[in-house]
């Protein structure tokens, strides 16, 4: 693959825990193209998750290099990390992580005001327009807790969104929706993948979601494996 | 316009209203006690300083037995000094509601420009003209007289006569006359000499030229004054020369300033536990959110700078409420004190750095509180922040508490005393915030006692009720058997007081009362701390009081002194000390002074311990005396001097308990803010308790129990707290009135009222989150997130 947007190389990563200690990730390696939707797929307690956070940079491996959109975070200081995320990457959470003081077209803009993302006074038309085109520009000034959870998931992408990232990371988006609203949320992600060349990291382990994406990288007990997806997700 | 962040900082605050409004009022509590402190020293310190200054106050007071114009002439072309004036000082008695009032009269030789010691005028006329009198301010309201209304005045035994109050004037070289139980009065040479006052002035006063002169600079060119007097034929028979440039209770005002500032820090800083456990909670709920702009791109400083923005937000709020409210009660405190140091402060603006300085602590003291709680909370990592869960206890820590040796409570009491100590920082601060309360309050409460005990003593040692100064010496057995004879008296004896002058090394003298009674007097007993007390064989011994002892620092007992009384030079010697009276005092038997038959008072015990049947005696005895041709100049009951004594003492512990109250309060806030958030972070456990079945009632006991908990443990810390600080406060209080015996540790009575307080506090504290944990739904606490 040339010019990989994500390269993991022999990453691995344990933590301490009652019983000694736990290894989460052991000998990672993959790598992600430009304008690739991939599915991370495993059991709860596969390293999907851990995965998710050495990409965003909320975590670092133990060993091995990490190197997204061509920053090599493992070896990036704490400081330098809070920058890059700004920039770097979207992340979706699956518990929405809106903050439950500022309405929906503030959410969007607050990534612009931390990195300082355009004129501060195009900020709220970038944001009404991200909240446009993901269905929700009617919901801009309300706050997080008079929205669904299909409403409040799609402002948080547009937050994702809001510092132009080149790659979404997505950590069960539909994991906290019902049916309806976790296809059509899918269904905005494929879309901005095919519009707009951005790569999504979705983390999930529903078959449906795992459908959406291009490929899959299954994890088994912390390790990468090829088996089909299918298998994985029946055993 | 705000941006983002702006926004979630104020919207933050709103959410979170109550805890944002406890910090607010913590801070403001804090600020209060100690701004109002800090504008009260300012305002008075300006006054007494703009005051007395302005006042050209004398530098030395010589009393000398004969002035002319030859003499003052001279004294006026001495260089060493700006001015010179002529006083005539008489004892008076004016004629009041109550009774006669002891006077002080004075006329000078010019009121209107003396170049020294100048009178304020207040009201009325002035100056004052001949055939009328001026009183000085402080005294006006105790001598019950009216400006415009004539008041009998009397010299000694002459006749009283009336005399139109002219007018008001203040004279801030003089206490109050109120507190000193004297009327002062200011009259022409000519009206007093109509009462009968000798014609000639009796004081002479001086200013020095140089205002950087110290005490003893002043007492050297006293000196060379009195060596002029002489060489002229007069006599200087009494030297008082001031502390320069300071008003004569100016440094117990500043010593009582100064350690009710300092527990105005105190209650400052026990503010400030409360703010870092109110912050510190704010931000154990803000752990995700941090996570979540950490994730968006927020740097350490940017998440740091929004929640010390916060803070300061607060402090700021803070001062604004605190500011107003600090300025009215310095003010009001600061008037108060003038009134006791006897200096207008009307028009004295609070100066400006005291202002800033208030601003400035309170809006920092909650970005200091919280810079520590602040810097934790950002260094938390993303994972951790994003998975964080509440309180977590560890397995190490739950182990611990089943090795408790509380065997025999209920397991939901045990888990209440265990709640207790899920949060140790937080509890700590809250504990030191209540027990630093305790410590004021058994602290003040044993100086009371300590206080109340020293009276005592200094009154049980006196056994007469009532004191009589007669208007010239008299013959002592005669004026015994008139006064016994008087239905009421019970017993008399007569006294006599002189003065005593000391040659010091910078040849002025040094003066002082010697009072001379029966050794075996009935009515005075005091307690002995060195030597012995007066036998009837002594004839050059004395016995002198602590505060004498402490006045003449290079004497002790067995020392000898040259002293002089009535123009007769004698050596003295010291054999003893005793514990007797605040002023300075020295004792002889009433034989050594060749006064065995004269006195100069009388002191009586009455039949009836009644005031109303004592003052009834005492005009009884008054009327015989006078009727014997031994009248009285001046009386006073005991009781009336006790009562005055303890007023002004008691004053002085209240004022420096009353900051113990501000920590109190401040306490009770931080336990209630410390249950809150404890019943807040305890939502999903409270709910478990009520899924399984505890009633809302069984809930609301745990909260209360838990609380218990806390004041109890609080309440011990506070006991040997109380310790030090007792001795701090007895330390100050002798600072500001006199040495008092500290008692160090409470008593039970004391002990057991704070306890009391102390349980009242926690039911009122914990009984708005208990009602909230009570009310906490099942469903609603299990979804809690």
């Amino acid at each position: 693959m040339s010019d990989p947007v994500i390269r993991l190389s022999q990453v691995s990563k344990s933590y301490p825990g009652a019983g000694g200690l736990f290894t989460a990730l052991s000998e990672v390696s993959f790598e992600i193209a430009r304008g690739e939707f991939v599915a991370i797929v495993g059991q709860s307690g596969s390293g999907k998750s851990t995965l998710l956070n050495l990409l965003a940079g909320i975590d670092r491996p133990a060993s091995g290099e990490v190197i997204v959109a061509g920053q090599a975070l493992h070896s990036l200081s704490e400081r330098a990390l809070s920058a890059w995320r700004g920039r770097g990457i979207g992340i979706v959470f699956q518990f929405f992580q809106l903050l439950p003081t500022l309405t929906a077209a503030e959410n969007v803009m607050l990534p612009m005001d931390l990195c300082k993302h355009g004129p501060a006074a195009e900020r709220r038309g970038r944001a009404l327009r991200l909240l446009e085109r993901l269905g929700v520009a009617d919901q801009a000034d309300k706050f997080p807790a008079a929205l669904s959870g299909g409403q409040q998931q799609r402002v948080a992408v547009a937050r994702a969104l809001a510092n132009d990232p080149p790659i979404l990371l997505a950590d069960e988006p539909t994991g906290n929706l019902d049916s309806r609203n976790a296809k059509a949320l899918l269904q905005v992600l494929a879309e901005l993948v095919r519009d707009e060349r951005l790569t999504v990291v979705m983390v999930t382990h529903e078959r449906h979601a795992m459908q959406r994406a291009m490929r899959s990288i299954q994890l088994v007990d912390g390790r990468v494996v090829t088996a089909p997806a299918e298998a994985l997700l029946h055993a | 316009m705000l941006d983002t962040r702006g926004l979630k900082l104020l919207r933050d605050l709103g959410q979170h209203r109550a805890r944002s409004l406890l910090v607010v009022a913590a801070v403001a509590i804090g600020l209060i006690g100690a701004g109002a402190v800090l504008n009260t020293w300012a305002l008075v310190q300006r006054a007494t300083e703009l005051g007395y200054r302005s006042s050209l106050p004398a530098s030395a007071t010589l009393s000398v037995n004969r002035i002319d114009a030859a003499l003052l002439q001279q004294m006026r072309s001495m260089p060493e000094l700006a001015a010179v004036r002529a006083r005539l000082a008489v004892r008076a008695a004016v004629q009041s509601s109550g009774g006669w009032r002891n006077a002080m009269l004075y006329a000078v030789d010019g009121f209107a420009d003396p170049g020294l010691g100048r009178l304020q005028p207040d009201s009325g006329s002035w100056p004052p003209r001949d055939g009328e009198w001026l009183i000085e301010r402080s005294s006006l309201e105790f001598s019950g007289a009216s400006v415009g209304e004539p008041a009998l005045l009397k010299l000694g035994q002459g006749e009283a006569q009336p005399l139109a109050l002219g007018g008001v004037v203040r004279d801030v070289s003089l206490a109050p006359g109120w507190m000193e139980h004297l009327v002062y009065g200011y009259a022409t040479p000519a009206t007093l000499a109509r009462l009968g006052a000798p014609t000639a002035f009796n004081e002479l006063q001086f200013r020095v030229r140089d205002a950087a002169l110290d005490r003893a600079g002043v007492r050297r060119i006293a000196a060379a004054v009195k060596t002029v007097i002489e060489r002229s034929g007069a006599r200087v028979t009494a030297v008082d020369v001031p502390e320069p440039g300071q008003h004569i209770h100016a440094a117990q005002m500043d010593s009582l300033l100064m350690t009710q500032g300092a527990f105005g820090l105190l209650a400052l800083l026990v503010c400030a536990f409360l703010v870092v456990n109110l912050i510190t909670a704010m931000l154990a709920g803000q752990s995700r959110e941090i996570g979540i702009l950490k994730v968006l791109g927020a740097g350490p400083r940017q998440i740091m700078a929004l929640y010390l923005s916060q803070a300061l937000l607060l402090g700021v709020a803070a001062s604004l409420i605190a500011l107003p409210a600090a300025i009215a009660i310095g003010r009001q405190y600061a008037g108060f004190k003038a009134d006791l140091l006897n200096f207008p402060i009307a028009g004295h603006a609070i100066p400006w750095w005291a202002i800033a300085l208030q601003l400035l602590v309170g809006c920092l003291l909650p970005v200091a509180a919280a810079a520590l709680p602040v810097r934790r909370a950002c260094r938390i990592s993303v994972g951790a922040a994003l998975r964080d869960i509440g309180i977590v206890t560890s397995g190490q820590a739950l182990a611990s508490t089943r090795r408790w040796p509380v065997g025999g409570l209920s397991r939901p009491l045990l888990m209440a005393i265990g709640n207790a100590f899920r949060r140790r920082q937080r509890m700590a601060l809250t504990l030191l915030a209540l027990a630093a309360g305790g410590a004021v309050y058994l602290g003040a409460a044993n100086l009371r006692s300590a206080v109340g005990a020293s009276v005592d003593l200094l009154y049980a040692d006196q056994r007469h009720d009532v004191s009589l100064r007669l208007a010239e010496p008299q013959q002592a057995a005669a004026l015994e058997a008139a006064a016994l004879a008087v239905d009421g008296i019970a017993a008399a004896e007569a006294w006599r007081g002189q003065r005593a002058t000391r040659v010091q090394a910078d040849g002025l003298d040094d003066g002082f009362t010697v009072l001379s009674l029966p050794p075996a007097s009935a009515m005075l007993r005091p307690r002995l701390l060195d030597g012995r007390w007066l036998t009837g064989s002594d004839r050059t011994s004395l016995v002198v009081n602590s505060a004498w002892l402490k006045q003449h620092r290079e004497l002790a007992v067995g020392s000898e002194l040259a002293l002089t009384m009535d123009g007769r030079r004698q050596t003295w010697r010291i054999v003893g000390s005793v514990d007797a009276g605040l002023q300075p005092l020295a004792y002889a038997a009433r034989a050594a002074l060749g006064g065995e038959t004269l006195a100069t008072s009388l002191v009586v015990r009455t039949g009836s311990r009644s005031a109303s049947a004592q003052l009834d005696a005492i005009q009884r005895l008054r009327a015989a005396l006078a009727e014997a041709g031994m009248p009285v100049a001046s009386s006073q009951l005991q009781s009336e001097g006790r009562r005055i004594v303890e007023d002004h003492l008691l004053m002085v512990v209240d004022f420096l308990g009353a900051m113990a109250w501000v920590m109190i309060v401040v306490g009770g806030m931080g336990l209630a803010s410390t249950m809150g958030m404890g019943v807040l972070e305890r939502t999903r456990e409270i709910g478990v308790l009520r899924a399984i079945g505890a009633p809302g009632r069984t809930i609301q006991l745990l909260v209360q129990a838990e609380g218990l908990v806390i004041v109890v443990l609080a309440w011990g810390l506070s006991l040997p707290l109380s310790a030090p600080m007792s001795l701090l406060l007895a330390e100050a209080f002798g600072r500001i009135m006199f040495p008092v015996p500290a008692q160090v540790m409470p008593s039970a009575a004391n002990a057991l009222g704070w306890l009391a307080i102390m349980l009242g506090v926690s039911l009122l504290a914990c009984a708005w989150p208990a009602r909230n944990a009570s009310r906490i739904s099942a469903a609603r606490a299990l979804s809690y997130e």
